[in-house]
């Protein structure tokens, strides 16, 4: 079974090879030209040879005397115009036009093919004279099946050949289109190491692990110095954090630590902001249901919404299941009913269609032209600085976006409000 | 509990070992991986909680070597490290439990509970019962029924998780932290107010009508239940 899908995959790609593509190509203009020139030639080469037949009847003609020569021999017939007795009956018909090759549905005298034109004997008196074609038929078979021998042999070498190239140069574009899913699924370790016959396709696979390699030091460098840098102010978080639980209970020291608790939250959320986006493959992902998915954000976040005497409803169609990081969706999403919490109008609406989840407000919405700027980590627009909160909510979904694939938009709700949209379909 | 504890921060060092001692657990501190190693090699505790980065030998190496000589004391993670991929370290090398700093000392003493009952053969008759009860308020697991002075109480599913996690700690703190990974299952801060609304409808039901409260909040530290 996997050798046949395996077999299935390479004809699969083989049709993706623009090598093959081009072979097929080429060869099926050769193939158009051999048919033109094989049709001129022989039609050409028939001319001649009955121009050639023509002319000697008519000579063989003028150097007899019909009352002397006429007859019907296997080589020629001559005979006056007005006694065709005898004869098949395309002769007459021939003599009709005037003369041309006929075609017998038998043989006359071993031939079936006979050239008839009408010509004048010595004495001038209008006489048919027809011979035989045979011969000269044989010749333009012979000729016409050795133009289409060697036509059909080109056609197939150069598909032989366009296909040899082809799965050839798929093996190695397959090879590179590996390396590259690879790279993208997370694997920075992922090389093509493939490099002999010098040409183009090389120098690209030579510059793809060079881009490789360098992206896997980037990237180890950067967990080092998230790494570092969790390390650094976490544990004077945790030391303050000590602190203030050594002090004595009150009010002073409960404000202090919700200070302290706010303060290691936005850290925690730009770490993970970081980690999300410096995370490869899809470890962890599982078959998530959109509309479950929906419901439990419904039931963690309905109750929250209501208290703020505003509404949060659902909108589900034909949902979708989607490969990803259940927690992260849901802080994702929960990120974006907050802002519509606190942006937003009093009607929240969550919508799931097929691959597509979005959180809409009815609120004042968001100018068009500030979309591209809030989605960028820490920017907050003028108009929100004075309500709590880092400006870390969109970018953190983003993150989880890009790290799911999906698409984030932003657009402007009907009739008014914003609309934000994950869309898992382009995947 | 005899609880090894390895964390080189001279600050929360003597804090979680003074901690400890207070909940009457025996605390032996270390500041150095090597020592810690050949301590717990030496000598029978019942809980190692780990440092990652000390000096010596990291936390993880330290219980990496316990593991491959057959050690199977219990172990909870205690670092900065907050990544997914320190996580699933911490837990390859056999970790049993991993804390981020910064912590409430409450987490800490929850998850070396949790580990200690766990090391005790499993979660005990606590575990058990079927009706949670405190004072005039009952909590029956198997009915989902909740009465408070013989008044029955109607609890939405979240609302009756939570009551039931506050009923099996009476008297300690619980903080936020612990109710969203308990009872929402959510590793990190919806940075909506879950908790806070779910609290807040939950005495409504059961403190609103009666003349005492059960839950009280104990500002920037979190919640206590009982009397």
């Amino acid at each position: 079974m996997s050798l046949v899908n395996r077999l299935w995959d390479r004809i699969k790609w083989l049709r993706r090879s623009s090598m093959l593509r081009l072979s097929l190509l080429l060869s099926s203009i050769s193939a158009v030209g051999f048919v033109v020139a094989i049709f001129v030639a022989l039609t050409l080469g028939q001319n001649a040879i009955e121009r050639r037949v023509d002319a000697t009847l008519t000579a063989l003609a003028r150097a007899a005397v019909l009352e002397d020569a006429q007859g019907d021999t296997p080589s020629m017939i001559l005979r006056p115009l007005d006694n065709l007795r005898g004869l098949p009956m395309p002769f007459a018909r021939a003599v009709a036009r005037g003369g041309g090759t006929i075609d017998l549905d038998r043989n006359l005298f071993r031939s079936d093919v006979w050239r008839v034109l009408v010509a004048h004997d010595s004495n001038d008196v209008p006489v048919m004279v027809a011979i035989p074609l045979e011969e000269s038929d044989q010749a333009r078979e012979l000729l016409a099946s050795i133009l289409w021998t060697t036509a059909g042999l080109v056609i197939a070498l150069t598909l032989v050949i366009g296909f040899a190239a082809g799965i050839v140069a798929q093996r190695r574009v397959v090879r590179i289109n590996e390396t590259l899913g690879r790279l993208a699924a997370g694997d920075l370790t992922a090389r093509t190491g493939h490099q002999r016959s010098k040409d183009d396709l090389d120098d690209v696979a030579r510059q793809l692990d060079l881009t490789a390699a360098e992206l896997e030091r980037l990237v180890s460098q950067t967990r080092h110095l998230s790494a570092s840098i969790a390390h650094d102010l976490r544990t004077p978080l945790a030391r303050l954090r000590a602190q203030l639980e050594m002090l004595p209970p009150g009010d002073g020291r409960g404000a202090a630590l919700e200070e302290a608790t706010r303060l290691s939250g936005i850290f925690d959320t730009i770490m993970r902001v970081a980690r999300i986006e410096a995370a490869q493959g899809n470890d962890g992902f599982k078959t998530v249901a959109l509309d479950d998915l929906a419901q439990e954000l419904m039931e963690i976040f309905g109750p929250v919404v209501e208290d703020e005497n505003k509404q949060l409803q659902i909108d589900v169609t034909t949902p979708a299941q989607v490969q990803a990081d259940r927690q992260m969706l849901v802080q994702a999403m929960a990120n974006l009913i907050q802002n519509a919490l606190v942006h937003g109008g009093d009607q929240i609406t969550l919508l799931v269609h097929g691959h597509v989840l979005s959180v809409s407000d009815n609120g004042p919405g968001v100018d068009p032209t500030q979309f591209k700027e809030i989605i960028k980590p820490m920017v907050r627009l003028e108009t929100s600085r004075t309500t709590d909160g880092s400006g870390l909510g969109l970018a953190l979904v983003r993150a989880v976006a890009d790290r799911h694939g999906a698409t984030l938009k932003l657009s402007q709700n009907s009739p008014s409000g914003l609309r934000v949209t994950l869309n898992f379909a382009d995947l | 509990m005899r609880i090894l504890l390895l964390e080189d921060d001279k600050q929360l060092g003597p804090w979680i070992a003074g901690g400890l001692r207070e909940e009457g657990h025996v605390v032996d501190h270390f500041e150095d991986g090597k020592d810690a190693l050949m301590a717990a090699m030496g000598q029978e505790f019942d809980l190692l909680i780990l440092d990652r980065m000390v000096p010596g030998l990291d936390g993880l190496a330290v219980l990496k070597s316990l593991r491959a000589s057959k050690n199977v004391t219990p172990a909870l993670f205690l670092t900065a490290l907050a990544e997914v991929d320190a996580r699933v370290e911490g837990f390859d090398a056999g970790g049993d439990d991993y804390l981020t700093k910064p912590f409430a000392f409450v987490e800490l003493s929850a998850r070396v509970s949790a580990l200690g009952r766990r090391r005790d053969g499993g979660e005990s008759e606590e575990a058990a019962q079927t009706v949670l009860r405190h004072g005039d308020l009952s909590l029956d697991l198997l009915s989902r029924r909740c009465e408070r002075q013989g008044q029955g109480i109607d609890l939405m599913a979240k609302e009756f998780k939570l009551l039931e996690y506050f009923m099996r700690r009476p008297g300690r703190l619980v903080t936020r932290t612990m109710l969203l990974e308990q009872v929402w299952d959510m590793s990190f801060d919806p940075t909506t107010s879950v908790v806070e609304t779910h609290i807040s409808r939950l005495r409504t039901k059961i403190d609103k009508p009666f003349e005492t409260a059960l839950l009280r909040t104990r500002r920037g530290e979190g919640y206590v239940f009982g009397q």
